[in-house]
């Protein structure tokens, strides 16, 4: 065994809380405190192996650095792919990082020791939900789940293929919850937490399969961390910190009936961080030997507050090796190697130790394909092996769905063909953009900058794109920054590009004719400013404390001008105002009383609408069929409604509603999002709508589907009352695509339930088998292909199409 | 998190003559789409003494600005003269670039500059009043000192206009920035909390 402290892994001085060695074995990652912030930086790990690589001036120590945490990181954990790295902190936050790829200088600028970032990591995605500090990560055994705990005492499960949707929040412990680790099989995952209790839950259906107290009643929260651990054959699970007769221990819990009678005994103080190899292990088979087959063992390792590490072996009774005071402080992680060979130990004092095992001391590891093997033995289906995300029935028992998912797949892997044949061109272009290298470029730029005047006179640059965001695709893209057209003049179409709406300038003989002096007395009859009488307190212009400055500009010596001009580089200018407090608004609610006069649409006259007592109705239309349609200056617009003889709301342009709505991935591919009718225009191109989805992030999901949701049904009712029924499919199928992506089968029954209606003849029934002239089964009919994308309703599936057949066959 | 990161600055024609304009190339990345423009400026410290000699050589909104990495020249005439103070135009000062958006500061980019004869007689006897025509100015672009400040990145203005359009928006969809502790203030240092020296030998 040999063991390193190679004194170049460090956070300059500062604990590091978090240690693990990436699937590949070529890097690892560090989490820790950094300047004002977290800090996560990823080493090479040759190094650490190979004392001539750590000689190797040319070869980089450390590949990345990112301070973007904005408190300590307590964790880091790379996803078992290797993919991503996930990242949570005090600062209540988990981040996921990905690896870019870029073409192009890669220093970080500014950075006092000239860092060159050699491998670029970029964030895809912030997780927000926990209220306080995260202490623990860890990825599923097929990465599709990404479980987090935190001080706030809940374990949150989040779907690692879906970031940032939460599958489920775990709450039941009563204190912080330090500890997490999943069963390699799948079957539940385990937290550990300062209430003296170790909880097992169950990933079927996250509820909890048993909470163990006994082992820990002598306990206090004296460890920063209660890092636990599952073995890779299921069989154990070993607790952090728990006491036995007063000693502390670490307790191995066995899996069936979740007995606890043994334990790890040796260690002075608590214990902190339990990890196990990777790898199952048999006993090395000497030549010669018998063929006696030896039980496979697992191996653990150790270390806890007394800065001693201690690694066992669960065929023998006393630890394999014991190593004490490796480090000044506490022991926070523990990472093996994937070939289960090395360790890597982290500690509070801001270093690391490496421990390089030789496969005589420890047994020869079992190939992946043995593991597999035992596990399938002894618990039937594992996770581990399993390819499929989705966990409700994989079986599918309709040879129909299964055509729809084999198109669905195959589409996929159209698309991912088409993409990778695209990377791979793409490779080959290295500093060389378009034909020019970046150096032509630059000489270029001036010329090609475009400048632009404001309407104040100010002098206006269009920067130039150099590169996409990118994570892993080398697609780079070379042009000028297209200005957003994001305001287009959709409020009022004039009336000669259109003939679905007419408005009323125009003296068509119609209903409306008479009344249309009549609209005018609706202008101003109210005082009440239209607009948002909105108190806030006003953004205080604090500037930054710049309470140090004046004592050091007053005496600049011309012996030390460097210091004169330090404050000059740390300080803001006194004229911006500092990160206001976040301001507490106090919004007074717009109360609007739409005082409304009835409106009756007789043969020839109409008496208009009173809306508000201070909006003016700013255009009239009616539709193909007959809806008029009232626009008003505040945005909202108004359709009547003859069978209910109201006017209904079709459309709002300050709804938050339609803003927060979140319904891109619904989309289909082909369709352009545009739907020519009145509710498009009536409404304007709709390109609010999802521009603050981006936003809500903050939000918890749950709440961003709900808005999402009855934006969509509005549609689909606004659609219905206009009679539009080229909209009316569209929204209507729109909001099928969502039911279906997000998994909502109660409503989608609700839907096929109505359009299909009674399949045998009743009396009395009120169904109506066409809507706003669509034939309600076709329409049916048009919804199952959407339907049978998601497995989840195969049974909805093979109802809704039983039915069918039945009416067809009739 | 900032949405916006300087990844290099490159000095032009440097050193050059002192009238010569100052000239920045730019490459910074943005990894969202922002709302409105960044306001950049290159200010001129005449003298260490005192911000009153600040000289803002210019001030330029770069915009639209898509997700993705954008370059940019930076140009600005040389500073007046008149307004340095005749003891500290010969020497070292300091000119900076700082990025404002939305009016508040997240990066200030300074390099020190020097300001001397190349002529071996006038370095020898300079004379009093300097002249600003003979004056060689030297920035030394390979020390960067660079200050980033955490800002509020959302349009405040827009989500309160949400908040108030429709206050029956089930729990008050909670538009709370990303949490920004410390708020920015250089010198605040979030996240040195006493827990994480539960252990102590």
């Amino acid at each position: 065994m040999k063991l390193l402290k190679p004194t170049w892994v460090n956070h300059n001085g500062k604990p590091i809380f978090s240690v693990d060695i990436h699937p590949d074995g070529t890097k690892f990652a560090t989490g820790g405190q950094g300047q004002d912030s977290g800090k996560v930086v990823i080493w090479n790990m040759s190094p650490v192996l190979q004392e001539d690589d750590e000689k190797d001036e040319n070869i980089p120590k450390m590949l990345c650095q990112m301070d973007n945490h904005l408190a300590c990181v307590n964790c880091v954990r790379w996803s078992n792919s290797g993919m991503y790295l996930a990242s949570g902190g005090d600062d209540k936050l988990i981040m996921v990082w990905k690896r870019a790829t870029y073409i192009g200088p890669s220093t970080v600028f500014g950075s006092s020791g000239k860092l060159a970032n050699v491998e670029q990591w970029r964030c895809v995605s912030i997780l927000r939900s926990h209220s306080g500090d995260v202490m623990d990560v860890a990825w599923s055994p097929h990465d599709a789940w990404l479980a987090s705990c935190s001080v706030d005492n809940t374990v949150v499960i989040w779907n690692a293929v879906k970031f940032p949707e939460i599958l489920a929040t775990l709450r039941g412990h009563s204190g912080l919850v330090k500890g997490l680790t999943w069963d390699p099989v799948g079957k539940y995952i385990a937290s550990q937490a300062d209430d003296r209790s170790l909880k097992v839950w169950r990933t079927l259906d996250w509820q909890l399969e048993t909470s163990i107290t006994k082992p820990f009643d002598e306990c206090g929260g004296t460890t920063h961390v209660l890092r636990l651990s599952w073995s890779p054959d299921g069989h154990y699970l070993v607790s952090a910190h728990a006491m036995n007769n007063s000693g502390p221990t670490a307790q191995i819990i066995e899996r069936e009936g979740w007995k606890t009678n043994m334990d790890f005994v040796g260690h002075r103080k608590a214990v902190t961080v339990v990890k196990f190899n990777p790898k199952i292990f048999k006993k090395k088979q000497k030549n010669g030997s018998s063929a006696k087959p030896s039980c496979p063992y697992c191996c653990c390792a150790v270390g806890s507050k007394d800065r001693s590490l201690s690694v066992w072996l669960t065929c023998l009774k006393r630890p394999l090796v014991v190593i004490h005071e490796l480090f000044d402080k506490s022991i926070m992680d523990i990472s093996w190697t994937l070939n289960g060979l090395g360790i890597l130990v982290c500690s509070m004092d801001g270093s690391v130790a490496f421990l390089d095992f030789s496969q005589d001391e420890l047994g020869d590891p079992l190939s992946e394909e043995e593991k597999s093997r035992i596990h399938q033995s002894t618990y039937g289906k594992s996770l581990a092996i399993m390819t499929e995300a989705q966990l409700s029935t994989a079986v599918i028992e309709n040879p129909e769905m299964l055509k729809y998912q084999r198109r669905q797949q195959q589409q996929q892997l159209d698309q991912k063909s088409a993409s990778s044949r695209e990377t791979s061109s793409a490779a080959s272009v290295a500093g060389v953009v378009n034909g020019e290298s970046l150096e032509d470029i630059r000489k270029n730029l001036l010329k090609k900058q475009v400048e632009t005047r404001t309407a104040d006179g100010r002098r206006r640059i269009t920067p130039l794109c150099i590169a996409q965001l990118d994570t892993g695709d080398f697609s780079t893209a070379f042009f000028n920054s297209i200005p957003l057209s994001g305001s287009l003049a959709g409020t009022m179409l004039s009336s000669h590009s259109n003939p679905q709406l007419l408005p009323l300038d125009s003296s068509t003989p119609n209903s409306f004719g008479a009344s249309k002096p009549s609209t005018e007395p609706v202008a101003t009859t109210g005082a009440r400013p239209a607009g948002d009488t909105v108190s806030k307190d006003s953004v205080n212009a604090t500037s930054t404390p710049a309470a140090s400055s004046p004592s050091v500009l007053t005496t600049p010596s011309k012996i030390e001008p460097m210091k004169a001009f330090d404050s000059r580089f740390t300080e803001r200018s006194k004229a911006t105002p500092g990160a206001p407090a976040l301001t507490s608004v106090t919004p007074t609610a717009m109360e609007r009383d739409v005082h409304r006069q009835v409106v009756v649409v007789k043969e020839e006259s109409l008496h208009s609408i009173l809306a508000g007592s201070d909006m003016t109705v700013s255009q009239i239309l009616l539709t193909q069929h007959g809806i008029p349609v009232m626009n008003l200056s505040d945005g909202k617009a108004y359709c009547f409604n003859p069978s209910l003889s109201t006017w209904n709301l079709v459309s709002d342009k300050q709804d938050s509603l339609a803003q927060c709505a979140d319904f891109r991935s619904s989309l289909p591919p082909q369709d352009a999002m545009l739907c020519s009718g009145p509710l498009a225009i009536v409404q304007g191109r709709a390109s609010t709508s999802g521009r603050q989805a981006a936003r809500l992030f903050s939000v918890p999901h749950v709440v961003q589907q709900e808005t999402t949701l009855a934006y969509l049904e509005n549609q689909v009712a606004a659609a219905l009352t206009l009679q539009s029924s080229h909209e009316y499919r569209h929204w209507l199928l729109l909001y099928a695509r969502y039911l279906v992506n997000e998994g909502f089968e109660y409503r989608l029954r609700e839907i096929c339930k109505d359009l299909l209606g009674p399949v045998h003849y009743s009396t009395g029934s009120q169904w109506e088998s066409t809507v706003v002239g669509l034939r309600k089964r076709e329409l049916l009919k048009e919804l199952l292909p959407v339907i049978g994308q998601n497995l989840r309703f195969q049974r909805l599936f093979t109802e809704c199409q039983e039915q069918l057949d039945i009416l067809r066959d009739k | 998190m900032a949405k916006v990161s300087v990844l290099n600055v490159a000095v032009l024609e440097n050193p050059s003559p002192f009238h010569s304009p100052f000239r920045f190339e730019i490459s910074f990345e943005c990894n969202e789409a922002l709302a409105d423009d960044l306001e950049w400026k290159i200010i001129y410290v005449g003298s260490a003494e005192s911000e009153e000699f600040d000289q803002i050589l210019d001030s330029v909104l770069v915009g639209p600005v898509p997700a993705g990495r954008h370059m940019f020249i930076f140009q600005a005439d040389a500073p007046n003269p008149s307004l340095i103070p005749e003891t500290d135009a010969v020497g070292v000062t300091v000119v900076l670039i700082t990025c404002t958006y939305h009016g508040q500061e997240f990066i200030r980019v300074g390099y020190y500059v020097n300001n001397e004869y190349p002529n071996p007689e006038l370095r020898e006897n300079p004379p009093l009043k300097p002249d600003f025509s003979q004056l060689q100015r030297n920035i030394l672009a390979s020390n960067p000192r660079v200050t980033r400040f955490h800002i509020n990145w959302d349009n405040m203005d827009r989500l309160e206009a949400i908040e108030n359009q429709d206050p029956t928006l089930g729990c008050g969809l909670p538009f709370s920035c990303a949490p920004i502790k410390g708020l920015g203030l250089p010198g605040c240092i979030p996240g040195l909390l006493p827990e994480n020296s539960m252990d102590c030998i």
